[in-house]
């Protein structure tokens, strides 16, 4: 292959300074998006790549490592980074640590490690912080941070960031942020930064902007939806007066982030909500969809789409009412004009009879097909000619350039693909033909007759067929597919940018190859070619022209490999995203008297522009607060912490030791012992550990069999969040660990930890029903407290409410023991008032056909040992149970051989 | 006369409660304008002791009022002589707890949970949540529970708590089979799982064990790998 790997490009001028400033001082650096925060932490990396040093590196994923170490192997580094997983054991890891280099290590087992000292944390250099916009969110992070700063008073803490926006909301969120990284420093670097903007002006890549028109009857729809989008947010602030109005203008709820702020604000109250006010919203999420479809797919899949709200509306009954506005009848019309319309003459003996006509008849209506074609598809079309006829007479440039076509999602990529290759006319027809029952007359009809159209000379689409009739299937037909369509609808409201089709393809070899692309279809096997990125469609060898999607790859790199492998001279940019066409900026930077010509395809005055413009406003304003806010920072001189002055370092260790003396009279002297909890391995992923250990509680991880905290010998509590509770009371789970918590603790406690940016309460507002339903959560809670009489239930809202209820319970009691707790399993020794019946024995007992809990106690004090049980006889069994069935089934299932259980089991088979 | 609910909290002086726990009660006048289930009310029971057995849940003349009682739907319920607020069953009672009203008077549950003792096995402490920072409040009453062996319970409405009522009584008699793990209900199965139960017998040992030897053969073998106190 002629692809050149990809060579780490040098270094540009604004990237030396971050770097640099950086360097020389800890401090946390948040770059514009795309602008390429991933090189500097590469430079860092680079740096650090030697066994005489050992840094750490926080919160980057698997494909990210991945992407990582690959670069700086192929920049020749010797001792690169490694991974700290599950996978090395305990045993290990100190070897591991101390060999030096960067670790990419998961979280929790630092934490783990950190609290155990089994990393030797004097020796470690540093810590950098990669996406540090998320440190207040993961908890675990910042416990890591703490403890080492506890522990090193000398290694450097570094963070990054490319997300400007996450620091917009909230109350003085990044100094936050850079409180809970131990960081004084702040460096900004936005794209508007003098030092970048002038860099990057010099390097200007030449970029041709298309503003497509859309067609008057897409224009329609739009303004339509926008109608409808404007009507709900009205309801919606009329049920809801308390939302703040700044977040719920037009121009927010089309963008994506939306569904995020509504939440954000409703969450809290949802139990509270009416079923209007949760339908809006919902409704808004759908009106999103609608909108992106419109821009983003063709005729047949946006009606598809809008028949199936319809549908869904029909089978279920249930919307708040936007499908009865006019708007929505004049969406409906042109959404249905763009793909058909229903021939004149039978339109006059529709409205004749309109009235009388049943569904079934107007099925059968004859329709023609229009099939409007996108507007972006014939840009397209014209940007290839022009690439193409500037690729003939390039012998200067040193031949024909590669072409790099970006859209959005994997769907739109396999569209377009399918485009170039057949044309506009063939790909609707398919779609029509899959979406809407399978109209093969219709279909060959409608091609013969374009092909006819074409023959005069006449491309133009909008002309259309003469009055060629299809019979539509029949409704039953029609209206399974339509059930199919809610199906699909479902799941595209939740995940259309993740949905990622693989398409495993070597058809760019294929010139016209014609094969059919199932977009519903999804491959999940990769197929590694020898691109980077196997989530690209390739068109045509020469020259080289690609079609990769800029969302929703398995690998996040991928785009960005491909760029670096491909070189491309013409990228076109089916849709905007600002992430690329910043990285296009760097990349044409980075390599100096290349040409690059960016084409930018664009509906003009279309929300697709408006949320490309909403995007790039909000980074701007995002990072002018910021750049405010530190202006007006006040930065303690002990926030790093280097020295023992800083308080958020300073374990509340006084009143977790000294509160036993003060009720001592003065002068008696005790010993202040130092608290501890026990705590289970697993319990790590969540945030109170770290709360706990805050306190000044030593915090002991260990595997525990029975119980997720000790706190006392006596105090076990077993931990879970709602859904956990809800989870575990059904699949048994958590019956089996109180049965085992009661058995070896004499206090064994619940805790039921509810999720703090989540309504505080168990049932959401009339979710209860008019009967007692065994299903209901509270229904089983209170079944488990029946049969667990000594178990204790404790509520928190919150895990810092959790910590201080700890700490309280704590309080002039023993410490507990991590041998003992690590101890207790199945055999150890049982709580003496719990039972006084051998567990092992009564368990048994238990599960034997005929034996309940009601007789077990009976039985157990007839029988001295279980095998007396076998020669006791039916009857006398019947009188010690009391109840003849039990007793039968006791007896059957005890004297019932192999051979006849396994003949009777045939049988039933 | 002592309330434990918002709506008469003005009403309620902290001195008089005292003397008001037994001397108000009012037996047989007061039982005959208990509109539900008065099954019973042509001859109160006003000796009736928390023990005996009873299809009713009997509620305390001092919860008369509580708007809670208007969701006790489901099962039949009386006004009794009982010390504490509601009598669910032969050993499970119920203290009924407003936050808005253990804000105003912090040392009423208090009280009422010595006077209650230990006499129940299932002690429940049903707290409406009904305030807005009901936090502080809800530690305490963990504390609380904790030294007082009583179980905590939160309900966020009226008919939540009345659900709850409604509920321990419902279950008083029901196994816990809701709350287990399901296992299949052939032979096979239930002689597995049964002998899985020993530790250090697996799925794969008790099929081959059982295939060797009858359910009968097999218990003695059980003794003898671990002592059985019965």
């Amino acid at each position: 292959k002629g692809l050149t790997p990809p060579v780490m490009a040098a270094p540009l001028e604004h990237e030396n300074q971050v770097f640099l400033d950086l360097f020389h001082q800890d401090g946390l650096v948040i770059c514009a998006r795309g602008l390429g925060i991933d090189r500097i932490l590469l430079r860092f990396l680079r740096l650090y790549c030697e066994p005489a040093s050992l840094v750490l590196v926080l919160n980057t994923s698997p494909a990210e490592e991945e992407y990582f170490i690959d670069q700086l192997r192929s920049d020749g580094v010797v001792h690169l980074p490694r991974r700290v997983t599950n996978e090395i054991t305990s045993n290990c890891r100190y070897e591991v640590y101390t060999q030096g280099g960067v670790l990419f290590a998961t979280s929790r087992i630092l934490v783990v490690d950190f609290l155990t000292d089994r990393i030797p944390s004097n020796l470690i250099t540093g810590i950098l912080v990669y996406k540090a916009h998320r440190i207040i969110e993961s908890c675990q992070e910042a416990f890591i941070l703490r403890l080492f700063r506890q522990k090193n008073k000398n290694g450097f803490i570094k963070a990054f960031t490319d997300n400007a926006i996450a620091f917009h909301t909230g109350f003085c969120h990044v100094e936050r942020v850079m409180r809970n990284l131990f960081v004084r420093k702040l460096y900004l670097w936005p794209r508007f930064h003098i030092a970048v903007n002038s860099f990057l002006e010099k390097h200007k890549p030449e970029v041709v902007e298309i503003h497509v028109s859309m067609t008057p009857a897409m224009l329609t729809i739009q303004t339509s939806i926008l109608d409808i989008l404007n009507v709900c947010l009205r309801e919606l602030k009329r049920y809801n007066p308390a939302l703040e109005v700044e977040d719920l203008s037009l121009e927010n709820a089309i963008g994506k982030p939306f569904d995020k702020t509504i939440r954000h604000y409703l969450d809290p109250l949802w139990h509270q909500l009416g079923a209007k006010t949760k339908s809006l919203v919902q409704d808004l999420k759908i009106l999103r969809t609608l909108l992106q479809y419109l821009t983003q797919y063709d005729c047949v899949t946006f009606l598809n789409l809008v028949e199936s709200l319809k549908a869904t509306e029909k089978a279920f009954g249930q919307n708040s009412g936007w499908l009865f506005l006019d708007s929505s009848t004049s969406m409906f019309v042109n959404a249905r004009a763009r793909v058909y319309r229903i021939s004149d003459d039978k339109i006059s003996k529709k409205s004749k009879v309109s009235e009388k006509m049943d569904i079934k008849e107007r099925k059968e209506l004859k329709r023609e097909l229009v099939l409007e074609s996108n507007p972006k598809w014939e840009a397209l079309r014209e940007v290839l000619k022009e690439i193409e006829s500037e690729n003939k007479n390039s012998e200067d440039l040193g031949g024909p350039g590669q072409v790099l076509i970006c859209a959005s999602d994997d769907r739109t990529c396999a569209q377009l693909r399918e485009y170039i290759i057949a044309g506009a006319e063939a790909l609707l027809m398919r779609l029509y033909n899959k979406t809407f029952g399978k109209d093969e007359r219709a279909g060959e009809e409608w091609i013969k007759d374009r092909k006819a159209v074409k023959s005069k000379g006449n491309a133009r689409s909008d002309k259309g067929p003469q009055a060629k009739k299809a019979k539509v299937e029949a409704s039953s037909k029609q209206n399974k597919i339509m059930k199919k369509q809610d199906l699909t609808l479902t799941q595209m409201m939740g995940k259309t940018e993740e949905e990622n089709i693989e398409e495993e393809m070597e058809g760019y070899k294929e010139l016209s190859s014609s094969e059919e692309i199932s977009i519903e279809e999804t491959k999940p096997e990769d197929f590694h070619l020898n691109l980077a990125s196997d989530a690209y469609y390739g068109i045509f060898k020469t020259p080289l022209t690609i079609i990769h999607p800029l969302q929703g790859c398995s690998d996040p790199y991928a785009l960005t490999r491909v760029l670096h492998e491909v070189e491309p001279r013409y990228v076109v940019l089916y849709d905007a995203e600002l992430t690329f066409v910043r990285q296009l900026e760097i990349y044409k930077a980075s390599k100096p008297g290349k040409p690059l010509r960016v084409y930018f395809l664009i509906y003009g005055g279309s929300t697709e522009e408006q949320r490309y413009l909403t995007v790039l406003r909000k980074e701007k304003e995002a990072f002018e607060k910021l750049i405010r806010e530190k202006a007006s920072m006040v930065i303690p001189e002990e926030r790093e912490g280097r020295d023992e002055t800083n308080l958020d370092l300073v374990r509340d260790s006084t009143s977790a030791t000294v509160s036993t003396d003060t009720r001592k009279a003065g002068g008696q002297e005790q010993k202040s012992v130092q608290q501890t909890i026990i705590v289970d391995m697993r319990e790590f992923r969540s945030e109170l550990p770290s709360l706990i250990h805050r306190r000044g509680i030593d915090i002991e991880p260990v595997t525990l069999e029975v119980g997720d905290y000790i706190l006392t010998p006596d105090i076990c509590i077993e931990r879970k969040s709602i859904s956990d509770l809800i989870g575990s009371l059904n699949n048994g789970r958590l019956y089996s660990q109180c049965i085992s918590m009661s058995r070896y603790y004499k206090r064994p406690i619940l805790l039921i930890e509810f999720d703090p940016s989540k309504s505080f309460s168990l049932t959401s507002r009339g979710s209860l029903h008019q009967e007692i339903s065994s299903n209901d959560i509270t229904s089983k809670l209170t079944l488990l407290t029946l049969h667990f009489p000594r178990l204790r239930i404790l509520w928190c809202p919150s895990p810092h409410a959790t910590a201080e209820l700890f700490e309280e319970l704590k309080q002039n009691r023993s410490q507990p023991d991590a041998a003992i707790a690590m101890a207790i399993t199945a055999d150890s020794e049982i709580v003496p008032e719990s039972d006084k019946y051998n567990p092992g024995s009564k368990d048994f007992l238990l599960k034997i056909p005929g034996v309940n809990a009601k007789n077990c106690h009976v039985l157990m004090n007839h029988i001295k040992s279980i095998s007396e049980l076998v020669t006791l006889s039916q009857d006398k069994l019947s009188e010690i149970l009391g109840n003849a069935v039990n007793a039968k089934q006791l007896y059957d299932f005890i004297h019932k051989s192999y051979a006849e259980a396994i003949s009777q089991g045939k049988t039933k088979r | 006369m002592p309330v434990s609910w918002p709506a008469r909290v003005t009403a309620a002086s902290s001195g008089s409660r005292e003397g008001a726990v037994l001397g108000e009660l009012p037996p047989g006048s007061e039982a005959s304008t208990v509109p539900p289930a008065a099954s019973g009310d042509s001859d109160p029971c006003p000796t009736l002791k928390p023990g005996a057995k009873s299809n009713c849940i009997i509620v305390s003349a001092r919860q008369r009022g509580n708007p809670i009682l208007k969701f006790v739907r489901n099962i039949p319920w009386e006004f009794g002589e009982i010390v504490p607020d509601y009598v669910l069953g032969q050993s499970t009672c119920a203290l009924f707890l407003s936050l808005r009203y253990h804000n105003l008077n912090p040392n009423y549950i208090h009280e009422r949970l010595q006077l209650l003792g230990k006499t129940y096995a299932v002690q429940v402490l049903l707290v409406q949540v009904d305030v807005k920072d009901p936090h502080q409040a809800l530690k305490e009453l963990a504390k609380m529970c904790i030294l007082a062996d009583c179980t905590l319970i939160l309900a966020w409405s009226p008919e939540e708590a009345g659900r709850y009522l409604e509920t321990y009584k419902a279950y008083e008699q029901k196994p816990a089979d809701l709350l287990k793990e399901k296992v299949d209900q052939d032979f096979l199965s239930i002689v597995t799982d049964c002998l899985t139960s020993v530790k250090s017998v697996n799925k794969t040992d008790a099929l081959s064990l059982l295939s060797t030897f009858g359910v009968s053969h097999l218990l003695p073998i059980r003794v003898q790998t671990g002592p059985c106190h019965c």
